[in-house]
């Protein structure tokens, strides 16, 4: 009799794995459904945006559209391209993000060398106020900075878009923490090589920084690319608009009867800046954005 | 280890930040905390001797009492309620899927952290086509040439269409619209904060369950919600935080409107409250505003590291 | 190049700002270091021997006394002029150099006469590399080299610019137990080839004493004792020092004099002329004891250990202040494992006597 029940749980036992591997089959094909919709609905806007911005606006009226262009038309992107005046775009928000970005990372580089190697007094209690300010929301900055810049002249200025943004406390604190890992035997090393400070920071712990740094300046630059609200309170003029409040200015109706394979022509082209710098640096942004929170 | 006998050293490595924090990040603390009290100041207008002020709560209560106000104070907080837990649960249940399959992990990563590097601005006008309505439909018999993507997707599905975002829409559309938008654009970083997570977790607890037979829903509420709830409440924080401070997105879609065309204004948020103030002089007002807001991320951030302190597991 | 130190003295204030108690890391060091010699700064940890490396290199600034190069007072000279060559514990190689770049670093960083063309530094470099044998690395990055050519391109680097003094901080630390004794060989080899002036640090004083033409124990601070290894080993000038030389380490007992007699409890073990009567701490060498029925030592033995060359012979003894007894026996000496005793004679060279108090050695 006992010997009988244990055949039977046994039997009982393959049962439930065979049970669970159909279960497990199962719940593993469900996972995979959802995020391959999931992964629709979130690539969905970026593929409306590219076949409207192929139609003709008499073929994007048509309802029920159509989910491929029946003729492609590349014409829209010229039409964009001048109609939002985006050659001049781009190249204002070039020249102010490469030249934000460079001297943004220099002086993230010394601040965040002066709090991680050398001694000064009050330090510690320096930088736990800069990451205090960090809570701050930055509209509260941007209050005085306005009144700020008209009182420089600096309206209407490259000036005005570069500057008041060059530190970034988080930054700072991103390369500090980077600068910490490093072995203080390093240093020691160095400076018996004959290394001062200065030299020892450029010939060694950039270097071994490098991969935060360009975390830095990818972030950086689409920041410059991504801005709105400064350039639209301190710029007036065309020539120092940039990306976004082009696109914006350009097409300032997004509801009613709006030419959009043009307008989607143009967000196209604003937007594929981004995605070339996601596919060749994507490891880079996750790695900075993993540690931020915050957006460009 | 070494003495620096030259503290001035230090200072000179310092001193392009500190000069620039100083202009920019110091002094507007003080200004602005300062203008907030000082009823009827505009650092923009004033001239000569005639700045009359006086220093009180003028400048909050004025703002407080407003009706715009009030109205941005419900939209950025709607906002908030709306978007947080949703793009929170949605992100923590495809990080979990996604920390569950092996092939094909890689590129589905990927795809859903696409939406983080786009200009908020420019996608805001992909989703406005999506869902905008082209035609007639103010009048009574409406003319429609175009319902818009969405709109024929629920036609499709039998239902019958939204106006969305078109002049005569109602604020429930518009909501709807926006929380959809940014969702959309909250998963990525949530995603991959919360997968981060979830492959820091110990693979032994999931064996440890596997052992115990524990179904799989099961394993998700009692393992790793508990064991990832530092990245969770991390992520709730900066959500809220993110969501009060809500602006270019609504650009976005509805343009410097800020809401339908019949309704101006409507979808207005705190941060788009402060700088029409701004623009329209009133400093004291948009200080006042600033400082509210600072308040309430302030104490939402507080709130949630109480909470978190009760709740986060470990 | 000689090294002088003077009155040599480092305080490091205290961590806690009420209180006092600053730490005298080193206290009044005075030692010339003869030219072209190897020196071991041997101690336990917290001893001041890495600090006095420190303040050599001038990473560390002393408090009190001077330092001399030769006749150079190099005391306020920053550690970029000294043109000394420093081995890291943990080697120190930027890792994101390849080992060529490492070992030119120094080079490239030498100003005004010192300066060389490229092709200078790279034949000095690659003598260097020659010198310590690993001309074939060149091209590899630290991370892909072993622990023990890591320390060989450390040493590499520390020699190419020719430096005055070559400081080595307990460089054999990280390396396993056979390439420690293959490393401390070359590193002989290489200090006799250069002829630089070497200072090493460590603890183990079986590598100090192995290549050392000097050592130098240390305790909290306080020189104990300076000088050939083995004259020291003979010749301990205190009990620490005799505790600390020697592996298995030496036997203390509890003894007195009496009539320049030796007793350890009531039997008389050593006849010490010239040694008051007193109370004294007695040490005594493990190889000090000789096997004797008739010796006046009389311990439990407790265990035979046999080490093929010779045996050691763990016993007890109630005077002992260590729980155990190590003697070193020759192995012709057989021992009954079974006895319940065993009785030794000692050797007078090999036992030394303490004052009870001020742990000073007693002559005799």
């Amino acid at each position: 009799m006992p010997e009988q029940m244990k055949v039977m749980n046994e039997k009982d036992m393959h049962k439930t794995t065979a049970h669970q591997k159909v279960f497990r089959i199962l719940g593993q094909g469900g996972i995979y459904l959802f995020l391959m919709v999931m992964a629709l609905i979130v690539l969905f806007p970026f593929y409306w945006m590219i076949i409207s911005s192929l139609k003709s606006l008499a073929e994007y009226r048509l309802s029920p559209p159509t989910f491929f262009p029946m003729h492609i038309l590349i014409s829209n992107y010229a039409e964009a391209f001048t109609t939002a005046n985006l050659g001049r775009l781009f190249l204002n928000t070039l020249y102010v993000g490469v030249v934000s970005t460079l001297l943004s990372l220099v002086i993230t580089i010394l601040t965040a060398f002066a709090f991680a190697r050398l001694e000064f007094k009050g330090k510690e209690l320096l930088f736990a106020a800069l990451l205090a300010t960090m809570m701050i929301p930055g509209e509260l900055f941007t209050i005085t900075n306005y009144s700020t810049v008209i009182s420089f002249g600096w309206l209407n200025t490259y000036t005005v878009l570069i500057v008041p943004f060059l530190v970034s406390i988080f930054y700072i604190y991103l390369l500090r923490q980077n600068f910490l890992q490093i072995p203080n035997e390093l240093y020691l090393a160095a400076k018996v090589d004959g290394t001062g400070d200065f030299k020892y920071l450029w010939k060694v712990m950039v270097p071994l920084s490098l991969p935060t740094l360009i975390s830095i300046t990818i972030l950086k630059m689409m920041g410059a690319w991504n801005s709105y609200i400064w350039p639209r309170l301190v710029t007036r003029a065309d020539e120092y608009e940039l990306i976004t409040n082009g696109l914006r200015n350009a097409f300032t109706d997004t509801t009613g009867d709006v030419n959009y394979p043009v307008q989607m022509a143009a967000v196209t082209l604003v937007s594929i800046p981004l995605f070339l710098v996601f596919v060749f640096l994507r490891k880079y942004i996750m790695s900075g954005v993993s540690r931020s929170g915050i957006k460009g | 280890m070494v003495e620096s006998k030259q503290q001035w050293k230090a200072w000179l490595y310092l001193a392009p930040a500190i000069v620039l924090l100083l202009v920019f990040t110091v002094w507007p603390i003080i200004n602005t905390v300062g203008m907030a009290f000082m009823e009827g100041y505009s650092g923009l207008t004033k001239a000569g001797g005639e700045a009359t002020f006086k220093i009180g709560l003028g400048n909050f209560i004025h703002v407080v009492g407003h009706p715009d106000f009030q109205q941005a104070m419900k939209n950025t907080i709607l906002l908030c309620l709306f978007t947080v837990p949703l793009s929170t649960i949605l992100a923590l249940l495809i990080a979990v899927a996604l920390n569950a399959i092996k092939p094909l992990r890689k590129a589905l990563q990927t795809i859903f952290f696409l939406p983080y590097v786009t200009n908020s601005i420019a996608i805001g006008m992909v989703f406005a086509a999506m869902f905008n309505v082209i035609g007639s439909i103010g009048t009574r018999r409406p003319m429609i040439i175009s319902y818009g993507v969405v709109n024929d997707l629920i036609r499709a599905f039998g239902g019958n269409w939204i106006n969305w975002i078109n002049a005569g829409s109602e604020y429930w559309a518009n909501m709807v619209v926006m929380v959809i938008y940014i969702v959309w654009n909250a998963l990525p970083f949530k995603i991959l904060v919360l997968l981060g997570g979830l492959q820091s977790i110990n693979k032994q607890y999931y064996d440890a369950a596997k052992v115990d037979s524990t179904p799989r829903w099961r394993v998700l509420t009692r393992i790793t919600v508990p064991l990832l709830s530092p990245m969770i409440a991390y992520v709730v924080i900066t959500g809220f935080i993110g969501g009060f401070k809500e602006y270019t997105s609504i650009v976005g879609i509805f343009g410097e409107n800020m809401g339908p065309a019949h309704d101006a204004g409507r979808l207005n948020t705190m941060v788009g409250l402060i700088y029409d103030s701004l623009e329209m002089d009133n400093q004291g007002g948009a200080s006042a505003a600033a400082l509210i807001l600072f308040g309430i991320i302030l104490i939402v951030t507080l709130i949630n590291l109480q909470v978190s302190k009760k709740r986060v597991h470990y | 190049m000689k090294i002088v130190l003077k009155n040599l003295t480092k305080v490091f204030p205290s961590r806690n700002k009420k209180s006092n108690d600053e730490v005298i890391a080193v206290n009044n060091f005075d030692f010339e270091i003869p030219d072209g010699k190897l020196i071991g700064l041997l101690g336990p940890s917290g001893c001041g021997k890495s600090t006095t490396l420190y303040m050599i290199s001038g990473l560390q600034k002393p408090t009190g006394g001077q330092i001399f190069f030769g006749d150079d007072d190099v005391t306020q000279l920053s550690t970029e002029k000294r043109g000394i060559g420093l081995v890291f514990q943990n080697y120190a190689l930027y890792p994101h150099m390849t080992v060529k770049q490492n070992i030119l670093f120094p080079l490239q960083n030498l100003k005004g006469a010192d300066k060389m063309p490229k092709e200078k530094m790279l034949e000095q470099a690659y003598h260097a590399a020659k010198l310590v044998q690993i001309e074939d690395l060149m091209e590899r990055k630290p991370s892909e080299l072993s622990g023990g050519q890591q320390q060989r391109v450390a040493i590499a680097r520390a020699l190419v610019k020719m430096p005055r003094v070559l400081l080595l901080d307990e460089p054999l630390s990280n390396l396993d137990a056979r390439l420690r004794l293959q490393t401390r060989e070359e590193i002989r080899r290489i200090q006799k080839e250069t002829g630089i002036t070497t200072v090493f640090v460590t603890h183990d004083q079986e590598e100090a004493m192995s290549i050392s033409d000097m050592i130098v124990v240390m305790k909290l601070g306080v020189v104990q004792q300076i000088g050939e290894p083995q004259s020291v080993y003979d010749s301990p000038a205190n009990l620490f020092v005799a505790k600390f030389l020697g592996t298995p380490p030496i036997n203390v007992f509890e003894g007195e004099v009496k009539n320049e007699t030796l007793y350890i409890g009531d039997e008389a073990v050593l006849s010490v002329p010239g040694v008051a009567s007193q109370p004294v701490t007695v040490g005594i060498r493990p190889e000090g004891f000789q096997l004797d029925p008739m010796g006046p030592l009389k311990c439990r033995l407790s265990n035979v250990e046999v080490m093929g060359r010779d045996v050691s012979i763990v016993s007890k003894h109630e005077n002992s202040l260590n729980p155990i007894i190590r003697s070193i026996i020759n192995a012709d000496h057989k021992v009954d494992i079974a006895s319940e005793f065993v009785s030794y004679s000692l050797k007078p060279n090999k036992v030394f006597l303490f004052h009870k108090e001020t742990e000073d050695r007693i002559f005799f």
